[in-house]
C-alpha cells in the first residue's frame, strides 16, 4: 500500500521510531542475563540460579561472563546477528523500592519527584516538534496513556487497532455533532478531537490488513500483542515516532525459577518476532526494553526475590551495535553490593538514553530531556545515523 | 417520514459481549488482565449560577451531593434530596444501618450465593467452581452499587476495597477474597480506619496476596511489610526507611493462613521473638502477635496515615487535587476522632470545597456504567444474566472490581481514565443502545417518554439522563442535528413510534458529552 502522508520517523536520514518495552513490575536482571563468573552470584542465590553454561538447564553463553537464562533462546540468536545489546548493572538511581513511585521517576527519567509533571518521551517530543507532525507521534499499545508520554501533546492511547471506532466511522454527522460538544475551551477537547480524527485516518490507513511478514510469528500475549500493532502502525506509515507497549508481571517475589521463564521466553519469541516482522525496516527502528529497578541480589526464602536496585535493559534494532552486555560489573561481594545488598547501577540509564536520542532519534539537544541531570558518556552502544 | 440516517454500529449482542474478546472462563479471565428537573421548575427566576470549571451550567447542589455519594443519580435518590434537603440527605446516607436495603440483599443472596461463602465452603468444589465465584463476588459488588440504597457506604466499600486492594485472579484468592468481602472490608467500611487496618492484616486474602503468610522468623518476606507502610498508612513519603520496612517485616513474622480452614493463623515457632524498633519505637522482645498488633496501632495513630488517608478521601470527593487546607482539615479530623470514618465524611461534606467542585471529578468507568443503569433500572427490573453485561462492559472500560493486578488500586485521577481509547470506548458503548438485546437492559425510550417533537425529545433526554441544565449553544448544536437529518424542524409534531426509534441515538449522544463524564 502506497503511503499518503509525510514521513515523520523510520526512514534513511530521518530519525528512527523508537519503541519502548516496559517490564512492569521490575524484572529480575541476574536471572534474565546471569552473571555466570562471578562465583559471588551462586553464594546469593543459592535457590535460585541459573546454572553456568554446559550444565543442565544452564545459561546460554553470551560472552564468557554472562550468559542468558535457557528460556529466552531467540535473544541470543538477535544478540549473535549483532542486533541486540544487553546493560547490565543499569537503571535511573532513583532511590526508591516502590513500584509505583520507581515506575513514575524511571518514566520521567529524574531521580527527583519534582519532575513527575512530565515524561521523558514526551519532552523529547516537545523539543522536537514541527509544524508538519501528524496526530500520530506518540501511540501508547494500551487503554491509558503511560507517564512517559505525559506532556506530548494528545498521545493516543490505542488498546486495540481493530476496535478503534465508533461503530461505522468515517465523519458521520453523528461523529461531527459529538466533536462539537467538544469545543475547545472545555476539557478532554484536545483527547476528543485526537480519537476522532485518530479514527478517520485509521480507518484509511486500516493497519489491521497488515498480517506479520517474513513468517514473524507473534506469541499470543500481552506483549505479543502490542508488537504486533506496533508493527502494524510503523508499516501504515501514518507517521508515528514513539510507541509504548507494556508487559506487566515481573514481579517475582515467590517461587521465580517456576514463573520467570515463562516471562522471559515471551519477551524473546516477541521480540524475535517484530525483529522478523520488520524486515528492512528495522534499520530505523530501535527497540528500548527496560524495567523500574532490579531484584535484590540474594533470594528469599520464598524462592523468590525483593526490590533491589541496578537490573538489565535491552536495545534492539538495526542501529544498535549489539552482541554485547555493556557496563561494568560491579561485583557482588560484601563491599560491592548497593546497601549491601543489592547490584549497584554502574551505568546510569539517562546516559544510555541521551546517546540514543542524539544519535537515533535525532535530537540536537538530548540533555533537555533530562531535567535536573547533565548525561555523561556511556558505553558505545549506536551508531550515528 | 424519512428515516434518519444515524449509523447503526455494527453489533449485536453476542459481538457486544464478545467485545471482552475473552468469553468468562478461567483462563480467559487471567488472560483480560488485561437539581432535578435540569431545565424545569417553576417560580421565580434564579440568578444565573456561574460555569464549573468545565464551562459547563452547573448541576444544582442537591444533584451534585448525590452525584459524588453515590455510583449515579437515581430519580429515587433526587426524589430523595429534594424532599429533606441536602444536610438531611447526607446525614441519612452515612447512617446508613438506617437504610433498609433488604430488598438488593436478598436479590444478591439469591443472584450471587457464593459472594458470601467461607474460604472452607469454596474449597469443597475447588477449582470447578472458580469461575462461579469470580462471577458471583463481581456480580454481587456491582449489584449493591448499582441498587443498594445505601449508595454511599457502597462507595466507600469501593474505596477501602481499592484502599486495601487485593487482585482477585491470583493463585487461591478466588477463595479467600470473598471472605475478605463480607467479613473484612463490609464490616468496616463505616467504623474507624484502626478497624479496617486491623482486620485487614489478619486477611487471608491479604496475606496471602501480598506474602506475608510466606513470612517466617529468620527468613522475612517483605513484601506486605513495604505495602502496608506505602500504601495502606503512611504513603511513600511518609517519613519511614528501609529498616522500618525489615523491622515492620520481622513483627509480622509468623502471620499466616491456617491451610484446612482458610482462617487467620499465627504461628509462634514462625515468630521472629527479638527485640524491633519500628519508626523509633522500640517494640519489646516476646511480644508473638502483639508485635504486629502494636505496629498497627503506631501506624493507624500516625499523622502521615491521617495526612494520607485524608488526602485519598478527599481526592474521591472533591477533586483529583484536592485544595490543601481541605486536606489538613480532613487530616485534623482524622486525628482528633481516631479516624473515625462517619466523622471524615462529616467534615469532608460541610466544606464549600465538596460543595463548589462540581465537574472537577471524571467519571471512572464504573460511574459510567453506574450512572447509566442508575438512571433507567431498579434492582427487581433487571434481566437475570446482568452480571455478564457488566462484565463485559467493564472488562472493555477496564475497571473490573478486585481486577487491577498490583497493590496500589484503580487510579482515581482523569489522567488515567481521561485517555483516546477510555473516550472512544465510552462512545461505542453509548452507541450500543442501539443494538435491540441492549437496549433490553437499557430501556432508552423512558427518556423520551412524553415527548410531541424534537425540542421535546432532546429536553426530556436532558433531564432523565443528565439531571442538569445544558447550554444553549449545546442544545441548539443538538436541535440542529436532529433538524437536519430527519427534514423536520423542532416543533412538528411527531408520533410515538419516531420518538422511541430516536431515543437510542440521542441519550448515545448526550451519554458521550461531557456532561455524562465530568462529576
Amino acid at each position: 500500500m502506497a503511503s499518503t502522508g509525510t514521513l515523520a520517523a523510520g526512514a534513511a536520514g530521518l530519525p528512527d521510531i523508537l519503541v519502548c518495552v516496559f517490564q512492569r513490575g521490575a524484572a529480575d536482571g541476574m536471572n534474565s542475563i546471569v552473571p555466570y563468573g562471578d562465583d559471588d552470584y551462586y553464594n546469593l542465590r543459592t535457590r535460585i540460579a541459573v546454572p553456568p553454561p554446559g550444565q543442565v538447564d544452564g545459561a546460554l553463553d553470551l560472552d564468557g561472563f554472562f550468559g542468558l537464562h535457557p528460556a529466552a533462546p531467540e535473544i541470543k540468536t538477535l544478540y549473535d546477528m549483532g542486533r541486540l545489546a544487553a546493560i547490565h548493572a543499569t537503571g535511573v538511581p532513583h532511590g526508591s523500592r516502590s513500584h509505583f513511585d520507581a515506575q513514575a521517576l524511571v518514566e520521567a527519567a529524574a531521580t527527583d519527584k519534582q519532575f513527575l509533571d512530565t515524561g521523558w518521551l514526551a519532552r523529547h517530543l516537545v523539543a522536537t516538534a514541527s509544524p508538519d507532525d501528524r496526530p500520530f507521534r506518540a501511540v501508547a499499545i494500551s487503554g491509558a496513556v503511560p507517564l512517559s508520554l505525559l506532556g506530548a501533546a494528545d498521545p493516543l492511547a490505542i488498546d486495540s487497532i481493530e476496535q478503534f471506532g465508533i461503530g461505522d466511522a468515517g465523519g458521520g454527522s453523528y461523529e461531527d455533532t459529538l466533536q462539537a460538544l467538544y469545543p475547545d475551551d472545555r476539557p478532554y477537547a484536545g483527547v476528543a478531537q485526537a480519537a476522532l480524527t485518530a479514527i478517520e485516518e485509521l480507518a484509511i490507513a486500516d493497519p489491521s490488513q497488515y498480517s506479520p511478514d517474513n513468517g514473524a510469528n507473534y506469541p499470543a500475549s500481552q506483549l505479543g500483542g502490542g508488537l504486533l500493532q506496533a508493527g502494524q502502525l510503523i508499516k501504515s506509515d501514518l507517521g508515528v515516532e514513539v510507541i509504548c507497549v507494556d508487559v506487566g508481571n515481573w514481579d517475582h517475589h515467590e517461587n521465580l525459577p517456576a514463573v520467570l521463564p515463562g516471562s522471559l521466553a515471551d519477551l524473546a519469541a516477541a521480540l524475535n518476532a517484530f525483529h522478523t516482522d520488520m524486515g528492512n525496516r528495522m534499520e530505523h527502528i530501535t527497540v528500548l526494553v527496560q524495567t523500574e529497578f532490579g531484584r535484590r541480589a540474594a533470594d528469599n526464602v520464598s524462592s523468590g526475590t525483593d526490590h533491589g536496585t541496578g537490573g538489565c535493559a535491552y536495545l534492539l534494532g538495526g542501529g544498535v551495535i549489539g552482541a554485547q552486555v555493556a557496563g561494568s560489573w560491579p561485583g557482588l561481594g560484601p563491599g560491592d553490593l548497593f546497601a549491601g545488598e543489592d547490584l549497584a547501577i554502574t551505568t546510569d540509564l539517562r546516559d544510555v538514553l541521551a546517546q540514543m536520542l542524539q544519535r537515533r532519534l535525532m535530537n540536537p539537544d538530548p540533555a533537555a530531556v533530562f531535567p535536573g541531570y547533565a548525561p555523561q558518556p556511556a558505553p558505545e552502544l549506536f551508531l550515528a545515523k | 417520514m424519512k428515516a434518519i440516517k444515524v449509523k447503526i454500529p455494527p453489533f449485536d449482542r453476542r459481538r457486544f459481549l464478545a467485545l471482552s474478546g475473552q468469553g468468562l472462563g478461567y483462563s480467559a479471565l487471567v488472560a483480560s488482565l488485561p437539581g432535578c428537573g435540569g431545565s424545569g421548575g417553576g417560580g421565580a427566576p434564579a440568578p444565573t449560577p456561574a460555569p464549573t470549571p468545565a464551562g459547563l451550567p452547573p448541576a444544582s447542589a442537591e444533584v451534585l451531593a448525590v452525584q459524588r455519594t453515590s455510583f449515579g443519580a437515581s430519580q429515587g435518590a433526587l426524589a430523595e434530596v429534594q424532599a429533606v434537603g441536602i444536610d438531611a440527605f447526607l446525614e441519612q446516607q452515612i447512617d446508613y444501618t438506617t437504610i433498609d436495603d433488604s430488598v438488593v440483599e436478598a436479590e444478591v443472596a439469591a443472584r450471587f450465593p457464593l459472594a458470601n461463602a467461607d474460604p472452607a465452603t469454596l474449597r469443597n468444589d475447588f477449582p470447578n467452581n472458580f469461575q462461579n465465584i469470580v462471577e458471583d463476588l463481581v456480580g454481587a459488588t456491582l449489584f449493591r452499587e448499582f441498587f443498594s440504597p445505601r449508595q454511599l457506604y457502597e462507595v466507600m466499600v469501593e474505596f477501602w476495597t481499592n484502599h486495601f486492594s487485593i487482585h482477585l485472579i491470583n493463585g487461591v484468592i478466588p477463595l479467600l477474597k470473598p471472605q475478605d468481602d463480607f467479613a473484612v472490608i463490609r464490616p468496616n467500611a463505616m467504623r474507624s480506619f484502626a478497624e479496617i487496618l486491623h482486620a485487614s492484616a489478619k486477611s487471608p486474602a491479604m496475606l496471602y496476596y501480598l506474602d506475608n503468610f510466606l513470612n517466617f522468623a529468620g527468613a522475612p518476606q517483605e513484601n506486605y511489610a513495604r505495602e502496608l507502610l506505602e500504601l495502606h498508612t503512611l504513603g511513600v513519603d511518609g517519613g519511614y526507611t528501609e529498616d522500618d520496612v525489615k523491622e515492620v517485616a520481622r513483627c509480622f513474622t509468623g502471620w499466616t493462613i491456617d491451610q484446612n480452614t482458610g482462617q487467620f493463623l499465627f504461628v509462634p515457632i514462625l515468630h521472629d521473638p527479638g527485640t524491633k524498633v519500628v519508626l523509633g519505637t522500640v517494640i519489646p522482645p516476646g511480644g508473638g502477635i502483639t508485635d504486629g498488633e502494636t505496629v498497627l496501632d503506631l501506624l493507624a495513630a500516625h499523622p502521615s496515615t491521617a495526612r494520607f488517608i485524608a488526602t485519598k478521601l478527599c481526592r474521591r470527593f472533591v477533586a483529583d487535587d484536592p485544595p490543601g487546607e481541605l486536606v489538613d482539615e480532613v487530616a485534623a479530623a482524622f486525628e482528633q476522632s481516631n479516624g473515625d470514618i462517619p466523622t471524615l465524611l462529616r467534615t469532608l461534606f460541610a466544606s464549600d470545597a465538596f460543595r463548589e467542585s462540581g465537574d472537577m471529578k471524571l467519571g471512572r468507568p464504573m460511574e459510567f456504567l453506574g450512572r447509566l443503569v442508575r438512571a433507567f433500572n431498579g434492582p427487581t427490573d433487571f434481566p437475570a444474566d446482568d452480571a455478564r453485561l457488566y462484565f463485559a462492559v467493564l472488562n472493555i472500560l477496564g475497571q473490573i472490581p478486585f481486577y487491577w493486578i498490583p497493590p496500589n488500586g484503580y487510579p482515581d485521577v482523569a489522567g488515567y481514565w481521561g485517555s483516546t481509547s477510555g473516550f472512544l470506548n465510552r462512545w461505542r458503548l453509548a452507541l450500543a443502545l442501539n443494538v435491540p438485546a441492549i437496549r433490553e437492559y437499557f430501556p432508552v425510550e423512558q427518556a423520551v417518554a412524553g415527548a410531541m417533537n424534537l425540542a421535546e425529545v432532546i429536553d426530556s433526554t436532558v433531564d432523565f439522563v443528565l439531571h442538569r441544565e445544558l447550554a444553549a449553544e449545546d442544545r441548539e448544536l443538538v436541535l440542529t442535528w436532529l433538524e437536519d437529518e430527519l427534514g423536520i424542524d423542532r416543533d412538528v409534531p411527531l408520533d410515538a413510534a419516531t420518538v422511541d426509534a430516536l431515543a437510542p441515538f440521542v441519550v448515545a449522544l448526550f451519554v458521550s458529552s461531557p456532561y455524562f463524564q465530568l462529576r
